[in-house]
């Protein structure tokens, strides 16, 4: 039988976002693939350079729409080391709060949309309704359930409120007897697991050769996480295990993800510990006033310069909920930052889509695809 | 078709049965029908719909409170006490959530930091009649571009200008969008929750301070401050020395009350000269 090209997307339930997969196809049988990204670009890089320091953070929001707080910090830890600002002990701990609540809510919406993908339809309403109540408490303290626009330079924009702490922990125990009964609702579903055993497998050299990150790279048995290979915001001083299986294969890809949220459960639990041993600033006492102060008229020196933040550069690098995410940021010592360039780990793993896609049949293709959890919006930027 | 001595496997043992139909019963005629059979089932259904909605709002109630049953998962958010005081329903929302701004126009100082300070440039200063027939400007804004961010929300000094959990904006016409001062001024009168969260200010840079050399006198600072605590003092002219040229300028200085002064900043940002900067006298 000939071969022919067919178009997955970018209207399609497989792609969870607006991208074209196309796949060449023998029958059912994959013989090549290629993605098309762009459906959503939206030039953000280019905004940014056109926005005041904390203004950007808005666009951060926009940037991911499922992890929008990894996101600003992101960003924000790469424009503070640009500028020299030291963010206070505590800012430091409600960020990595916000980090883990906002892998569980990514890997939530993860788990919705993939089960859905494989065939099990019933734990879509309990993952969507899960990440509904860890929506609930970004609410109670950042005011927006999807854009935020809670972490400014220099820190976070308000404490927690009171009895936070409390609330989270509770959400924490339920949460955690929530995953163990997906875990087994998965576990033990013929459908799920024949559609998941020994498919889409890649394997650790071939996740380094394609720079592949995040739970893909650790589902081959690469334990790597940025979290603790290269430590930043409070996590040297924090307790957790990075989740690793030897698999490589979709099932592999599905039970990293479900020991990442009880592992960010974990990390979650030790911040409100010491958010609750330890008040303090929320924001740092030196900042550059971009929010109170208004810009110069144009043409002017500008107020940076003349208080003395000298130019710099600033790099930062997070474990994002699908992988490492970079950021860098240029400062030329305006009001603006001079170039602010970001890296997407949905953009690599997605080009990668050639190796993990051939020889597998259509069918697998929702399920494969819905493994690496794409998120269209950070990755075309 | 094959008889049952040739396909062992398709025949049930024992004696063929014989297919029963459940007919349905004949439909009732005359006032029955018309009348009393449908406002049975009307009766029935709104009996039923006491303690179990047809419709599932989320998360639904009764007439006689809250239904206790979700999904599978009963009483889940009560478990998890996600929610202090009034339960989410629908069209329930939090106190911070960031909806329509409310201003209060009597405490607005017109010091602009709500437009300088917005990074969709969805607010435009304008004029508003006060009482005394004075006009002060005060903040209108384009909802049609506005991101609710609340940038505009944490700059403000006085704090009267606020987010609020009011969220109906659905219109027809886009000129709908944008509210006027005195638009937010009645939603501010509907006392819903504001919660102004002010940015800290640096504790040892509350000051306006000055740099001489830069100053040339041209009273911006002095005509644009909201609450009118800078006035423009004279300097005396140093006398030129052979050979040295003076600098052209005004030969009057800015000074700060700093009893009166709110700390908008407005000064800094419309000094032409960049010689206004925050610090402290210490």
């Amino acid at each position: 039988m000939s071969e022919m090209w067919v178009n997955m997307g970018p209207q399609h339930p497989m792609t969870h976002g607006l991208w074209n997969l196309r796949v060449k196809v023998d029958g059912e049988l994959v013989t090549d693939a290629v993605p098309e990204l762009g459906y959503l670009h939206r030039g953000i890089e280019k905004i940014c350079e056109y926005r005041r320091y904390n203004e950007v953070v808005t666009l951060m929001d926009r940037t991911c729409y499922v992890a929008g707080l990894a996101w600003e910090q992101l960003y924000l830890m790469a424009s503070e080391q640009a500028l020299g600002v030291e963010v206070p002990e505590r800012a430091e701990y409600i960020r990595v709060m916000c980090q883990e609540l906002q892998r569980l809510a990514s890997h939530l919406m993860w788990f919705a949309a993939f089960v859905m993908d494989v065939g099990l339809m019933a734990p879509f309403g309990y993952g969507m309704r899960d990440r509904d109540v860890i929506l609930d408490l970004f609410q109670s303290f950042t005011g927006a359930r999807m854009t935020y626009e809670y972490m400014r330079v220099g820190g976070v924009r308000n404490d927690v409120p009171v009895g936070f702490t409390d609330r989270c922990r509770k959400v924490m125990g339920w949460l955690e007897q929530r995953i163990k009964d997906y875990e087994d609702l998965c576990d033990r579903s013929d459908i799920f697991l024949k559609r998941c055993i020994d498919v889409g497998v890649l394997k650790a050299q071939d996740c380094i050769r394609n720079g592949i990150t995040g739970p893909m790279l650790r589902s081959a048995g690469v334990a790597r996480d940025l979290r603790r290979d290269r430590p930043y915001s409070a996590y040297p001083e924090l307790d957790f295990q990075v989740a690793v299986h030897d698999a490589a294969d979709v099932y592999g890809r599905y039970r990293v993800r479900m020991e990442e949220m009880r592992q960010s459960i974990f990390i979650v639990r030790q911040t409100l510990d010491h958010l609750d041993r330890k008040p303090g600033r929320v924001i740092a006492e030196k900042v550059p006033r971009f929010v109170g102060t208004p810009s110069p008229p144009p043409g002017q020196e500008s107020y940076i310069v003349r208080r003395g933040y000298p130019k710099g550069v600033g790099f930062s690098a997070m474990e994002e909920p699908h992988g490492e995410a970079l950021a860098y940021v240029v400062n030329e010592g305006g009001e603006q930052p001079y170039r602010v360039k970001f890296r997407s780990p949905v953009m690599v793993n997605i080009c990668a889509v050639r190796d993990y896609l051939v020889g597998y049949r259509v069918s697998d293709i929702p399920a494969i695809m819905g493994s690496i959890d794409v998120c269209v919006g950070e990755s075309d930027r | 078709m094959s008889s049952p001595a040739t396909s062992p496997r398709t025949a049930p043992p024992g004696p063929a049965e014989e297919i029963k139909f459940t007919l349905p019963p004949p439909e009732p005629t005359g006032v029955a029908s018309l009348v009393v059979h449908p406002l049975a089932r009307a009766g029935r259904q709104f009996v039923k719909s006491l303690w179990r909605p047809s419709t599932i709002v989320y998360p639904y109630r009764t007439p006689f409170g809250k239904a206790t049953e979700r999904l599978e998962d009963p009483k889940f958010r009560q478990e998890v006490d996600i929610r202090s005081g009034v339960p989410i329903g629908v069209g329930e929302i939090w106190d911070n959530y960031r909806g329509v701004h409310a201003l209060n126009i009597q405490t607005c100082i017109s010091c602009n930091l709500c437009m300088f300070s917005c990074p969709d440039t969805c607010i435009e200063m304008v004029s508003v009649e006060t009482e005394g027939g004075k006009s002060k400007k005060c903040p209108q804004i384009d909802y049609g571009k506005c991101s609710f961010c609340g940038f505009c929300s944490d700059a403000c000094p006085e704090g009267c200008l606020s987010m609020t959990s009011r969220y109906t904006l659905t219109t027809n016409d886009r000129s709908h969008m944008v509210y006027s001062p005195q638009m937010m001024n009645a939603v501010y009168r509907t006392k819903l929750p504001m919660n102004p969260i002010r940015l800290a200010r640096p504790e040892n840079e509350d000051n306006i301070l000055l740099d001489q050399d830069l100053c040339i006198g041209c009273n911006a600072c002095s005509r644009d401050c909201p609450t009118k605590c800078i006035t423009m003092i004279e300097i005396p002219k140093p006398t030129a020395k052979p050979g040295e040229k003076l600098p052209k300028r005004i030969w009057k200085e800015p000074m700060v009350n700093d009893e009166d002064c709110v700390r908008c900043g407005t000064c800094i940002s419309v000094c032409p000269k960049e010689c206004l900067y925050w610090g402290s006298h210490g």
